[in-house]
């Protein structure tokens, strides 16, 4: 019986050991992040980063949110840094290239950028860097409703068209960019030109027919995200249809639908007209009264 | 035959003028006085402390203060019911009951004024109506109607007055000077000239046509109220009609209630006769008829169909928390009247009297389940709530404003009864008259 217990004893202490074990060493396994970063320019005006963390949780990416990273241009150093951004919950932080790094930027046709995370008690450190040349893209129409996308790069001091990149060439809508024709993207030629013709004649735009034109450049490995915008008159003009200032049952007061005024006063006018008729009626009778009186 | 014809006349004064409160007129009234008192100090606290004193909350908006309204509305149309509609169908038998009648509506009527104010929770936001109020809205509707009705009640009550005032100036030594001050302040000029009586003729004739629809109106309006807005148990066609039945059966109810007590505090046998009850009696069983058919067109029908969103009400009522209050209001408010009143025994004085305060009791708990129960059955419900406001029982400071009102109401035909006679003496004699001849 002895030997029994003691047994049991023994196996229940590898038991406590082994699992208190695993607990400890759960607590200390810290989450591997995966930093991204992608680099965009809209209108060849002022550039900015997007940075992305995930994380793998039962084997599928998810965002982290309150991740803090440092993002810096072309080397990690404090004169070099970009901004301090913290993710939101969508794992998802950005930043403009500011004014402070001017000079550096123009100092080359090409950059690098740096993401870095510390790490924390849940998470390891993670890095993250992306390369990209300097481009931008024109856009031009003509009365035929054809639309010229051209990109060009930045090679030595000067602006040069790029051959065989790949862009697309839309009209902006509300969610998402719209085709411009049933070709879903284009390829410049060795003038660095794409061309399409406009088939969308009955969309609607905005009350004058304004559409907003847009060409882009989307996860280029050499250039990262451009897009550029135009305003043409080639929509249908949108009328819109708006109840909010008529005379309607839900409007405010002073919108009252008119067959209601004209009904509600009719009644109201018709009643207490006659009720002051037969308040007349009682001065009426007293007068008679006091007629007799006297 | 003239002198003959005097005393007859001077017995019908002598037993219709007010008469002073006795032993027991004086209990009843310190009653009411004292509810009315326990109801004002509530609402005192009410207004001191907000509209947290009730149980009115976040579901239930809408409880026994607007229960109330709908029922003083309901009642309120006895007026335009005994008045207007039997003196335009010249029947001259409602004649002793066309000022109870009048009585009811005014002090009625007043009430339902009040209630709403009171429901409001500051008083001062019945101004926010006239600076902000929508005419699209019927609550703006029931303000207008109400104001006009209650105007209606009062000329309705003050014209077939004016020559029973004269009587009672006549007669100085039956009431106080200060009574006789307001009595000759409100119509010392009617001398009882044919011209003013032809002037005063023509006023009632005009008024008996135009209360008819307003109180029609004031009472489909306010079942508008609930009917414009999209709910279980409200979300109906039939609303206007259905409310306008039921207040028609609620007034005659409290009118044969008022008869009975008025007959016995007053010795009117002679002029409030067993026949009076006979007929009332008719009138209150076919009027529970009708507003018994109204409810089952309103719940059988829904219940037939029992869509998803209407099926927690409607349960709630017929086997839920609300069953015991809803089959007391069905089988005390219209079942057992009918079946009381519809035997010629259940006719008499009595049964009559106990058949119209099941209708009125009834009524008021009727008015109730129409407007709670839905408020706890949104078709949306609300989240995030605490499970206390998924219920409704109304505070003491609720029960106590709400009995206050009625309380109030009865003290104002109360006293009405003991500046006025009850039953219109000028009236009475010119019909004794007539049927003499």
């Amino acid at each position: 019986m002895k030997l029994l217990n003691k047994n049991i004893l023994g196996l229940l202490s590898i038991i406590f050991f082994l699992s208190s074990y695993d607990a400890l060493s759960q607590e200390a396994q810290k989450g591997d992040l995966n930093v991204s970063i992608s680099y965009f320019i809209n209108n060849n005006k002022i550039p900015y980063l997007l940075a992305k963390v995930k994380t793998k949780v039962d084997g599928k990416f998810k965002p982290v949110n309150a991740i803090p990273l440092n993002l810096f241009l072309d080397k990690d150093s404090a004169g070099t840094l970009i901004a301090k951004v913290v993710t939101n919950e969508k794992g998802e932080a950005t930043a403009i290239i500011p004014a402070s790094l001017k000079n550096q930027w123009s100092s080359s046709i090409k950059h690098t950028f740096l993401a870095s995370f510390d790490g924390n008690k849940n998470y390891e450190s993670a890095k993250a860097d992306l390369t990209v040349g300097k481009a931008k893209i024109l856009i031009d129409t003509t009365s035929d409703r054809k639309i010229t996308a051209t990109v060009f790069e930045m090679k030595d001091t000067s602006w040069t068209p790029v051959k065989g990149v790949e862009l697309k060439i839309a009209v902006r809508r509300l969610d998402a960019d719209l085709s411009v024709n049933e070709t879903a993207s284009f390829t410049t030629d060795s003038t660095g030109q794409a061309t399409a013709d406009f088939k969308r004649d009955s969309i609607p735009g905005d009350e004058k027919g304004n559409i907003i034109l847009v060409a882009k450049i989307e996860d280029n490995d050499q250039y990262g995200n451009l897009l550029v915008e135009q305003t043409v008159p080639w929509g249908s003009k949108f009328i819109p249809v708006n109840n909010f200032d008529r005379r309607t049952l839900f409007a405010t007061r002073d919108k009252t639908p008119i067959w209601l005024l004209f009904m509600a006063y009719s009644i109201v006018i018709t009643v207490w007209g006659i009720l002051i008729s037969l308040v007349i009626s009682i001065f009426k009778i007293k007068k008679i009264g006091e007629e007799i009186q006297a | 035959m003239e002198n003959l014809n005097s005393t007859a006349n001077e017995k019908i004064i002598q037993d219709l003028l007010p008469q002073k409160f006795g032993k027991s007129g004086k209990i009843w009234t310190g009653i009411l006085v004292a509810f009315c008192l326990v109801g004002l100090f509530a609402y005192y606290r009410q207004l001191r402390y907000g509209l947290v004193v009730t149980s009115m909350r976040d579901y239930v908006s809408w409880g026994i203060y607007i229960s109330n309204f709908v029922f003083f509305v309901a009642i309120s149309l006895v007026g335009s019911l005994i008045t207007a509609v039997f003196r335009l169908a010249d029947v001259h038998w409602s004649t002793p009951l066309t000022r109870i009648a009048e009585i009811i509506a005014v002090a009625a009527i007043i009430f339902a004024s009040l209630i709403i104010i009171v429901d409001m929770g500051s008083p001062e936001r019945f101004y926010n109506l006239f600076i902000h109020g929508r005419l699209q809205s019927p609550i703006i509707w029931d303000v207008i109607v109400i104001t006009t009705y209650f105007f209606i009640s009062i000329l309705l009550l003050y014209f077939p007055l004016l020559p029973d005032i004269q009587i009672l100036i006549k007669y100085k030594e039956k009431s106080s000077k200060r009574l006789q001050k307001f009595y000759s302040f409100i119509g010392s000029f009617w001398k009882g000239t044919p011209a003013q009586f032809k002037l005063s003729e023509k006023a009632i004739n005009i008024l008996c046509i135009t209360i008819i629809p307003v109180a029609f109106s004031i009472h489909t309006v306010t079942s508008w109220l609930f009917a414009t807005t999209y709910r279980p148990g409200w979300d109906s066609t039939n609303f206007g009609a259905y409310f306008i039945s039921g207040a028609f059966l609620v007034g005659a109810g409290g009118v044969v209630v008022a008869m009975y007590v008025f007959r016995k505090a007053y010795h009117l046998e002679k002029y409030i006769t067993a026949d009076h009850f006979e007929k009332m009696g008719r009138i209150v069983v076919l009027l529970a008829l009708l507003y018994l058919y109204f409810n089952v067109n309103e719940y059988l029908v829904p219940a037939f169909k029992m869509k998803k969103s209407e099926e927690a009400h409607l349960n709630g009522l017929f086997t839920g928390e609300f069953a015991p209050l809803f089959w007391f209001a069905i089988s005390v408010g219209m079942l057992i009247p009918i079946i009381i009143l519809l035997f010629k025994k259940g006719r008499r004085p009595l049964p009559v009297f106990i058949a119209g305060i099941m209708v009125v009791v009834g009524a008021w708990f009727k008015r109730y389940l129409i407007v709670t129960p839905t408020l706890l059955h949104p078709f949306l419900p609300m989240t995030n709530v605490p499970d206390s406001y998924r219920h409704y029982f109304p505070s003491w400071e609720e029960w106590a404003i709400a009995l206050g009102s009625l309380a109030g109401a009865m003290l104002v035909i109360t006293i009405l009864s003991r500046i006025f006679p009850i039953i219109p003496i000028q009236e009475t004699i010119t019909e004794r008259h007539e049927t003499a001849e």
